[in-house]
């Protein structure tokens, strides 16, 4: 990134002419571009050979007449009473000169010009466009069309793929709405404002919807929302007939009646509509006559939510550290205690003991008489 | 012939494919002709053909020529493995579906373990103790139906109960009310598995132990849902509807459980309309024998009740106990002649528990009418789910915890909240740690599970049972196969 002295200095590179200029700059008023950093070059009008040095100003546009000659062109010069003293001396000291010169030299004058208008004649003429011929080739040929007809559509290595020329395209874009970003953007913040919140009695909080700019059936769509509670000169039971008229308009849980108008072509329309059914919905709600007492408000329109809350008891913190001690102490030295009377049951060694002394050893059976006492002779 | 006889020509070795073709071309059966090539004796065989002129050949006659093509079904042999298979019995397999054992041989027996006396459940001191039943109070309840098989009876050598907090609070009401000659009214709610069918036995055990009359109704949903045979009873406006069938169930189930009282008490009215005639002071035995059919059944069992609930005369306190309340706080599947839908409590037997434990009528000799609410199987009832929910509500305190009825629900039955006005309610919840652990030691001493009871264990086993209710303790604990 070129830094502010760098690009001055390229500034200052670009024209010799500039240099001279700068002290009679600080004198004008033209508003200067405002920018600091400027890769770019800075590029000046240019300007006429045989003007005067000091005659740096935008040339004023003044309609000069024709003249035939120089002579008129002077004394008509003259005619000027603005003229300072100088000027004045110069032209009458012109028109003398002109005034001597033979009468041949005159006509010379004014045949150059005529020959001048002559030659340009061509280069004056109004051109009017031919209605067919700008797809067709006419037979008159185009003369704005300037064309070597040989060698026309070779590519002399000059350019890059129209893809790239997007590509720039692109990039353009980007720089265009950055410049937009930068310069016009940070003007936006003198619209802003500090925030008011609504006053106590604007209760109503309405809803538009803006397409930005484009036509769209959805934005004449109202919707208003308010609270009941907020409506002022209601009593709790007006309160309630006001919900019950409202019916699946009104939230129970955030406690909100929404309603919304679209039935009319444009947002006023609707507003207006929702406005005055308010209005009605309040009158309603006020008149005594019938006070809805016996049916009882329907919220099966709406789910209530089950918050569920972590117990506070549940949490841990040192205290309950400390009970919850306790009670492992209390158990554990209750198990010692059956510990040591033998309270403690194992039901594994239960069943081995009990396994154990079932085997009773079965009763062996024994000849009488001793051994071999019983064999069979055969 | 046919083309398998074909292809086993082709498959046989040349000389035998040539002789077979040769019979073939005879048109005898390959087999027969093997089998009688050098036998005199008649061919017996199953493939032979029978005698021309026999009933036999008449029968076996191919269908003649002009009969042509018949389709036949024929019919599909059962179990034609030949295994010779005896089907149940009509009976016998509801029979073994609902059968309750109650001993197991193969449990250890328990050291120390106690049978249960007259005031051992009012006793606080008892409670986180497990005692066992007597012998002959668990003939009664057998005869009353109230085990169920869903519970672990068959695990353990002697039936024996956990006595809770709860319990001495049920035991301790029932007593006091009939102390006083009052009617205690309750029901017991709770979570499923929490123990209430059970509570409802223990409260059973005590009414046998201090001779009262017990009167159960062990199913309520027999009542509602159609399947027993209802009748209307004349006269009766709005139309009340019987079931005798049931009610001679209920009859023999009546004396099994309460015998001995039977036997000692006498009747005091004269009954007409009875289908045996029974004479003043003759036993109420003898009553209820009379009842041998359905036809005369619910006549039997009004004249019944009303001698067990005669004012004086030595009538000991009753106890009607009813399990599954959802049931017969509906209206029921039956219907009425003109197809209208009949409400549970137009059904006599169901009014007469309502009427009693609503208030409308009470016990003349005290007692209680207790009822179980019942999660498994059982329709969701608006009503009653909301009364019982105020009834809890206001025995805590009330005030604006009390739930109110949802402005815009249809389904509230003005009878049922009627019936449920007045009941108290006991909600049963998980056992204290104490109490488990006296149950698991029981069960680590019974030798059904194989853990040290230590508080470690016994803290598992409660988490695992949902803060400790019972039921779900023991399916972690006994009816797992995981050590």
């Amino acid at each position: 990134m070129a830094s502010a002295t760098n690009s001055l200095r390229l500034c200052l590179r670009t024209s010799n002419q500039i240099t001279s200029r700068l002290r009679t700059v600080q004198r004008r008023q033209v508003p200067l571009a405002r920018r600091a950093l400027s890769t770019s070059q800075a590029r000046w009008a240019a300007k006429e050979k045989g003007k005067d040095d000091e005659d740096s100003e935008p040339p004023e546009l003044k309609y000069y007449s024709s003249f035939n000659d120089p002579g008129e062109a002077f004394r008509n010069r003259l005619k000027d009473e603005t003229l300072s003293e100088d000027d004045r001396a110069t032209i009458t000291g012109m028109l003398e000169e002109w005034q001597l010169l033979p009468q041949q030299k005159k006509g010379d004058a004014e045949r150059l010009k005529r020959d001048i208008n002559n030659e340009m004649s061509d280069l004056r003429r109004i051109i009017n466009p031919k209605r067919d011929a700008f797809w067709n080739d006419s037979d008159e040929k185009d003369t704005d069309l300037i064309t070597d007809e040989f060698g026309e559509d070779d590519f002399e290595e000059d350019d890059m793929l129209s893809m790239s020329h997007g590509k720039l395209e692109e990039h353009r874009e980007a720089r265009e709405y950055a410049r937009i970003t930068v310069w016009e953007m940070p003007l936006l913040s003198q619209f802003a404002r500090p925030f008011q919140p609504p006053a106590k009695e604007d209760c109503l909080r309405f809803r538009y919807t803006t397409y930005m700019g484009e036509l769209h059936p959805a934005d004449r769509k109202v919707v208003v929302e308010f609270c009941p509670k907020d409506v002022p000169g209601l009593s709790e039971a007006q309160q309630l007939k006001l919900k019950k008229l409202a019916g699946p308009r009104y939230n129970p849980e955030k406690d909100i009646v929404k309603m919304s108008c679209e039935r009319f072509e444009h947002q006023a329309q609707n507003k207006r509509y929702l406005g005055d059914t308010v209005s009605k919905m309040i009158e309603t709600a006020k008149d005594p006559t019938d006070m809805f007492e016996d049916i009882p408000l329907d919220t099966r329109h709406h789910t209530f939510k089950v918050k569920l809350k972590y117990p506070k008891e549940w949490y841990i913190n040192a205290k309950r550290r400390e009970e919850l001690e306790a009670l492992r102490k209390q158990s554990l030295l209750l198990d010692e205690q059956k510990r040591a009377t033998g309270g403690l049951i194992d039901g594994v060694s239960i069943i081995k003991k009990n396994l154990l002394a079932a085997v009773e050893p079965e009763p062996v059976m024994e000849l009488r008489g001793g051994p071999r006492s019983g064999k069979v002779r055969r | 012939m046919s083309a398998s006889n074909c292809l086993r020509c082709c498959l046989l070795r040349p000389s035998a494919s040539a002789a077979a073709a040769a019979r073939l071309r005879q048109g005898m059966p390959l087999a027969a002709a093997v089998a009688a090539s050098f036998s005199t004796t008649a061919n017996h065989s199953a493939n032979a053909k029978p005698k021309p002129g026999t009933r036999a050949a008449e029968r076996n006659a191919p269908p003649s020529i002009r009969q042509g093509k018949l389709f036949t079904i024929k019919k599909k042999k059962k179990n034609d493995s030949g295994a010779r298979v005896k089907s149940p019995l009509p009976g016998e397999r509801k029979a073994f579906r609902k059968r309750i054992l109650l001993s197991n041989t193969n449990a250890l027996p328990v050291p120390g373990l106690t049978d249960l006396g007259a005031e051992s459940m009012l006793d606080p001191s008892n409670v986180c103790k497990v005692l066992s039943l007597p012998d002959d109070v668990i003939d009664q309840l057998r005869a009353d139906e109230a085990f169920k098989t869903t519970q672990c009876w068959s695990m353990f050598r002697k039936p024996s109960m956990l006595i809770r907090t709860e319990t001495v609070d049920l035991i301790t009401r029932m007593h006091a009310a009939a102390k006083n000659n009052k009617t205690l009214r309750l029901v017991l709610t709770g979570d499923r598995v929490t123990g209430k069918s059970l509570m409802l036995l223990q409260a059973m055990t005590q009414a046998h132990l201090n001779d009262w009359l017990v009167v159960n109704i062990p199913d309520a949903q027999e009542l509602t849902t159609a399947c027993t045979e209802y009748a209307p009873i004349l006269d009766t406006e709005p139309m009340q509807y019987m079931q005798q069938n049931y009610v001679l169930k209920l009859i023999q189930a009546i004396k099994k459980s309460n015998e001995k009282l039977l036997l000692k008490l006498t009747t005091v009215f004269s009954h007409a309309g009875l289908p045996q005639n029974i004479p003043i002071k003759s036993p109420l035995m003898q009553l209820a024998n009379s009842a041998k059919e359905a036809e005369g059944a619910w006549a039997v069992f009004q004249a019944l009740w009303q001698e067990m609930t005669a004012q004086g005369h030595g009538r000991p306190p009753m106890l009607l106990s009813l399990d599954g309340l959802t049931h017969i706080m509906r209206i029921s599947d039956y219907r009425t002649p003109a197809f209208n839908p009949i409400h549970s409590h137009d059904l006599a037997l169901v009014r007469l528990f309502t009427d009693h434990l609503s208030g409308a009528t009470s016990l003349p000799n005290g007692g209680a009418v207790i009822a179980a609410t019942s999660r498994n199987n059982a329709p969701r009832n608006p009503s009653m789910e909301l009364a019982l929910a105020q009834r809890e509500a206001e025995q805590l305190g009330g005030g604006k915890d009390v739930p109110q009825p949802q402005p815009y629900l249809k389904g509230y039955d003005e009878r049922v909240e009627a019936v449920l006005r007045n009941v108290q309610v006991i909600k049963l919840q998980g056992l204290s740690k104490l109490e488990a652990r006296a149950l698991m030691e029981y069960w680590a001493a019974s030798g059904v599970l194989r853990i040290t009871v230590d508080e470690k264990s016994v803290t598992e086993k409660w988490a695992l049972g949902g803060s400790g209710i019972v039921g779900e303790m023991e399916r972690a604990s006994l009816l797992t196969m995981r050590f």
